[in-house]
């Protein structure tokens, strides 16, 4: 009974979702690795960045835009700018007050601010889901067995493309920048880099700012492939990518992809195997396992606690 | 001291008087209790509409046996908590018959109160199916249950005799409860059910489900659930180019469907009561509403007035204002109202409530299916 295509259907289905899990994940693995906490706020920018991104796009569409592809990228652009100013007013009002103070203040400031931001949304777009419009159809069908049609969508291939393309730029950033190796030296010993001359408090503030973008970035793409956003769904989203930035190894970059990819294919493959209703259980039961096996996630370097 | 107490027992005394004055001035006391404030106000404007305007055309045509209604209205904001309060109110002021409450939550505690100080209820609106169950004598409903819903739904798609079925719902009380009445019937009758699958409520990546339905190669899936799962069911079944009729009860049937699913909520078969304002023979009483200024086409305008027919009629019968025997007289008539000639079970429930099968379409009218 073993059908190949439909495996590879749901291989697709994972991945597509997986892809985007490992855009919200780089925004916890970052700040983690840099000041050894978790922003517990990032769901919410990640939400934000889908309503910019929605509320764009509907005020383009009134002007009876020309090219579909200018009013993506404008959207695009519009979300990140106000995701990574969200992202960077976190920082600013919900951390950086708090810094030196024992650790689980900034935790409880940083819940506080997820609280706020979530009713803030709330109030000023209303409670109900609103409808995202699919602006990217279409798709290649390939191979079919009986009855069954293997196809990827354009909107998938477009989640892959600009989440590759992400990736890419920052690991180029993180390796090739200055400030890229500003944020490694921080990551490894923030009060020797700041003896050193480098401005931590520039490169914290822009950890926060680069991880709000990314997460802007899949709050448009996943927007348009689910349809429909409500002020509730950053959460969901946030604790997912939180799972996959774990399951990765929390601080590690390319831990944070291989998570969120593990865990989008491991919630496709159950339930399309096996039943909806347990997506969750099992990718939560994963995470349980590999922090009971493996507490550093799959490749994250044991170190020094800082947590 | 001595003063005090006199004036207590004339006070007494008064009361007594008025409290036997009350009826002397032939006059039949209904309450009325429903959300006039809260969340769910709107639905309360319908119930207090529809009842008043009974009462006062009853009244018109001579009132209850010489007497005349006369409404005790009361707010419950569809809380519990102060349905409660509302339910002892009603006991304080002397009424005997209520018409209420309009939520399932509330009309739960209420009606202890009310079997409990021999005061007759109906509930022009409570659907939930509990409030009926525990062989309570003086509770009656003018409104269908949730669990009349699945089988309306299961007696339309047996008819379809679609091949391959699916059934799916949100895992909660009101969409599992539906979606596995539905299954059951569906199985009785021969039908080929293949998948019978829970979601979680707030998921919003359907592409896996989608696949494994496409897969499965249904022709008909039933959904029991709310809206914005169901729209985004449909949307992303719509992309993946699943070829199904889909199907869902009254929780999907409103404009979130498709404010999310846009083009593809376009057929979508829903369960809904039916219009009865839009019925022949009610246009008379929907322009005496009209009238008034008021709009007769909520689902619950047309029930509350058929509560206040129903109790007139029931105390008629009885030749009595005892509610035991009014009660004795409604479960053995036939009534005939605005929502159709109805008649009560053992439990209170009316014996049947018709839901019709409408096709949704995608600038949000419906249409009845034949």
């Amino acid at each position: 009974m073993f059908d190949e295509f439909y495996f590879l259907q749901q291989l697709i289905n994972g991945l597509t979702v997986g892809s985007a899990y490992a855009l919200i994940a780089i925004g916890y693995t970052m700040v983690y690795g840099i000041i050894g906490m978790i922003n517990f706020a990032h769901g919410e920018i990640y939400m934000i960045g889908a309503y910019t991104s929605l509320i764009v796009i509907t005020g383009l569409a009134a002007l009876n835009p020309v090219w579909l592809p200018l009013v993506l990228l404008v959207a695009l652009i519009c979300a990140m700018i106000v995701s990574s100013s969200m992202g960077w007013a976190v920082e600013r009002v919900a951390y950086r007050p708090v810094r030196g103070q024992h650790r689980l203040i900034p935790l409880i400031s940083a819940i506080g601010m997820s609280i706020f931001l979530q009713n803030y949304v709330h109030l000023a777009q209303g409670s109900r889901n609103i409808g995202f419009p699919s602006l990217i159809d279409g798709g290649f069908t390939f191979g079919t067995s009986e009855g069954f049609q293997t196809t990827i969508s354009n909107m998938q291939l477009t989640i892959f493309a600009t989440t590759l393309v992400c990736m890419t730029l920052l690991s180029l950033f993180i390796s090739r920048s200055k400030t890229g190796r500003a944020c490694r030296a921080v990551s490894q010993d923030r009060k020797m880099s700041s003896l050193l001359g480098i401005d931590t408090n520039r490169i914290i503030a822009a950890t926060f700012v680069i991880g709000a973008a990314l997460a802007a970035v899949a709050g448009l793409l996943l927007g348009m492939y689910y349809g429909s956003i409500d002020p509730l769904f950053g959460f969901i989203a946030g604790l997912k990518a939180f799972t996959a930035a774990v399951l990765g190894g929390i601080g590690s970059i390319p831990g944070a992809m291989l998570g969120g990819l593990i865990l989008g294919v491991a919630e496709s493959f159950t339930a399309g195997y096996l039943s909806s209703e347990y997506k969750d259980v099992v990718s939560f039961s994963l995470l349980i396992l590999i922090l009971l096996f493996r507490p550093t996630g799959l490749l994250g370097k044991p170190e020094v606690e800082k947590i | 001291m001595k003063t005090s107490m006199s004036k207590l027992a004339a006070g007494a005394g008064l009361t007594a008087a008025l409290m036997t004055a009350g009826p002397a001035a032939a006059e039949i006391r209904i309450g009325i209790a429903g959300p006039v404030t809260g969340p769910v106000a709107q639905y309360g404007d319908m119930q207090f509409s529809g009842a008043r305007m009974a009462i006062e055309r009853i009244n018109a045509n001579g009132g209850v046996m010489g007497e005349e209604l006369v409404a005790v209205e009361q707010d419950d904001a569809c809380d519990p908590k102060q349905a409660v309060t509302v339910a002892n109110n009603m006991v304080n002021e002397g009424v005997r018959f209520v018409v209420g409450h309009l939520c399932s939550s509330s009309m739960q505690p209420a009606s202890d109160i009310y079997e409990d100080e021999g005061i007759l209820a109906v509930t022009p609106a409570a659907t939930n199916p509990a409030i009926t169950e525990r062989g309570y004598e003086l509770i009656f409903r003018t409104i269908g249950l949730d669990s009349m819903q699945g089988p309306a739904a299961a007696d339309y798609i047996i008819d379809q005799k679609p091949d391959r079925v699916a059934v799916v719902h949100d895992k909660q009380q009101y969409g599992e409860g539906i979606a596995s009445a539905v299954r059951d019937n569906l199985k009785d009758a021969g039908i080929n059910v293949v998948m019978y699958e829970g979601i979680t409520a707030g998921q919003k990546d359907f592409s896996s489900l989608v696949t494994k339905l496409k897969q499965a190669n249904v022709d008909f899936v039933y959904y029991g659930g709310y809206h914005p799962e169901l729209g985004l069911i449909l949307r992303q079944a719509d992309q993946a180019g699943l070829d199904a009729q889909f199907m869902g009860p009254e929780g999907v049937g409103n404009e979130g469907i498709t404010n999310i699913a846009g083009e593809a909520a376009e057929g979508l078969l829903v369960t809904l009561p039916p219009s009865f304002d839009e019925q022949e023979e009610n246009q008379a009483l929907v322009k005496a509403f009209e009238e008034k200024g008021e709009d007769p086409s909520g689902p619950f305008v047309l029930t509350s007035y058929a509560a206040v027919e129903v109790i007139a009629e029931g105390i008629r019968q009885a030749e009595s204002e005892d509610p035991f025997e009014v009660s004795e007289a409604l479960r053995q008539g036939t009534f005939g109202t605005p929502i159709g000639d109805i008649s009560f079970d053992q439990k209170g429930d009316l014996e049947s409530f018709d839901f019709v099968v409408y096709e949704w379409h995608s600038d949000n009218s419906k249409t009845p299916v034949e």
